[in-house]
């Protein structure tokens, strides 16, 4: 019985000292002492994902065909060049066709600057879909920056330390990116849903969309950059009793095997303010 | 001298669960290392200091997480109170104790973890994830959890040898 009591002391004595750092935290008290706790942390990650990383390359591949391996790593890389330079000129075809005068601004946009980094952690929770980066706050990252792959965007940076970030995957379900399709030039959203598949929705019912369409970022909302590829159209939902239809798409990002991403860091996403009650 | 050792193997368990087993899934579901561990040494007899090894385990496992920081060390430290209250009620099954309270810190830890989620006000698809990541999760906790309690009980006997009358 005593023992129960002293028991039942210490899990009280220690849920309340949690719950004043969860309250200390939440209040953004803690940030200081995370990101001192994390900078050592996050180079012992560092050096583990890159053992793991090596480490799986080497059971996944056998030895003997490597010459192969590295021919079709090259080709993949020339494809997903292509991919990127046929999305580029049918950007700027249909831009000259629709809307010449915005065909000058689009060109007068810098060049997008990047910074790449190795993925060296997961959510801890299976239930949330985020990635650790090796880079933070000292490399001049910062929050809200957006995030890709060679094949197309990942996610973006919602939360930063001084050596590592946190990157919000468009494949969790409270992101939200402004979508456009490119052949039909529908606008939509792209909202994950809870079983992990990508969701355009919003897109206007007039919009005549094709399976295999490429869809691409339409920069609307200031949250991420035009024109950086998302997926492509595998099915549509379209009822006539909807005001809208919907299509499930296919990222083109293989997200369960990415180890090197790049963070855009040109780009300043908008201060776009909550509406008042 | 427990949490000398103690506190670097949940920092490693940590990191591993986070680098190394977000690769070897089972659907979506992986172990939970760091539950496990502090689970062992509830089950080794050493419940107050297995509770104060889950705040630290928890602090620790929210460095890499989304959910608020002290969320998962309140998770930890209430499923290692509930757990150790089944103390003795298993006595006559050995080999079961750690599988049935596995099972249960298992089930009661991702049970509080969907809590929490659904207190921050994300979306929620409970059979998916039942399916895809709790029963997955608890299989594998299920799997390591004979193993932890054996590696567990013989750190036990190491640190605190039992004392022997001359």
């Amino acid at each position: 019985m005593k023992r129960s009591t002293s028991r039942t002391f210490v899990a009280v004595t220690l849920i309340l000292v949690a719950a004043g750092l969860l309250t200390l935290s939440l209040g953004g008290y803690l940030t200081p002492i995370q990101s001192l706790i994390l900078r050592p942390i996050s180079s012992i990650q560092s050096w583990v994902a890159l053992r793991v990383a090596a480490i799986r390359d080497f059971l996944t591949s056998p030895r003997d065909v490597a010459s192969l391996r590295e021919e079709i790593s090259g080709l993949e890389g020339e494809v997903a060049r292509l991919q990127q330079e046929i999305i580029a000129l049918r950007e700027q075809a249909a831009e000259a066709e629709i809307l010449a005068a915005l065909l000058d601004y689009a060109r007068a946009k810098p060049e997008s600057s990047y910074k790449a980094a190795r993925v060296i952690g997961r959510d801890v929770s299976p239930f949330l879909r985020s990635l650790i980066i090796d880079v933070g706050s000292d490399d001049g990252i910062s929050r809200g920056m957006p995030v890709v792959t060679r094949r197309g965007l990942v996610g973006r940076i919602i939360e930063v330390f001084p050596t590592v970030a946190r990157v919000q995957l468009i494949t969790d379900p409270e992101a939200s990116v402004n979508v456009q399709l490119q052949l039909s030039r529908a606008d939509g959203v792209l909202a994950a849903q809870l079983n992990g598949e990508l969701w355009v929705d919003l897109i206007d019912q007039s919009a005549t969309i094709t399976q295999g369409e490429l869809v691409i970022t339409s920069g609307l909302g200031g949250k991420y950059p035009a024109e950086i590829p998302v997926g492509q159209v595998i099915s549509i939902h379209r009822r006539d009793y909807e005001l809208f239809q919907q299509t499930v798409i296919q990222s083109s990002v293989d997200f369960g095997d990415i180890d090197i991403v790049l963070v855009i860091t040109n780009f300043r996403p908008l201060p776009i303010e909550q509406p008042l009650p | 001298m427990v949490y000398l050792i103690g506190v670097p193997i949940l920092l490693t368990l940590a990191i591993l669960q986070s680098s190394v087993f977000s690769h070897l899934t089972l659907l979506d579901g992986r172990p939970d290392l760091v539950l496990l561990a502090v689970l062992s040494w509830s089950l080794a007899g050493r419940h107050n200091e297995a509770m104060l090894l889950g705040l630290i385990g928890g602090l620790i496992l929210d460095l890499f997480s989304s959910l608020p920081f002290g969320s998962h060390a309140i998770i930890l430290v209430l499923v290692i109170y509930i757990a150790a209250s089944f103390e003795g009620r298993f006595w006559e099954a050995h080999l079961l104790l750690p599988l049935s309270i596995s099972l249960i810190a298992s089930l009661l830890f991702h049970g509080l973890e969907i809590g929490t989620i659904l207190l921050m006000g994300r979306p929620f698809d409970l059979t998916y994830m039942m399916t895809r990541v709790v029963l997955p999760c608890t299989f594998l906790n299920l799997v390591l959890a004979l193993p932890a309690s054996q590696l567990a009980e013989g750190l036990r006997s190491r640190l605190y040898p039992p004392e022997v009358e001359i």
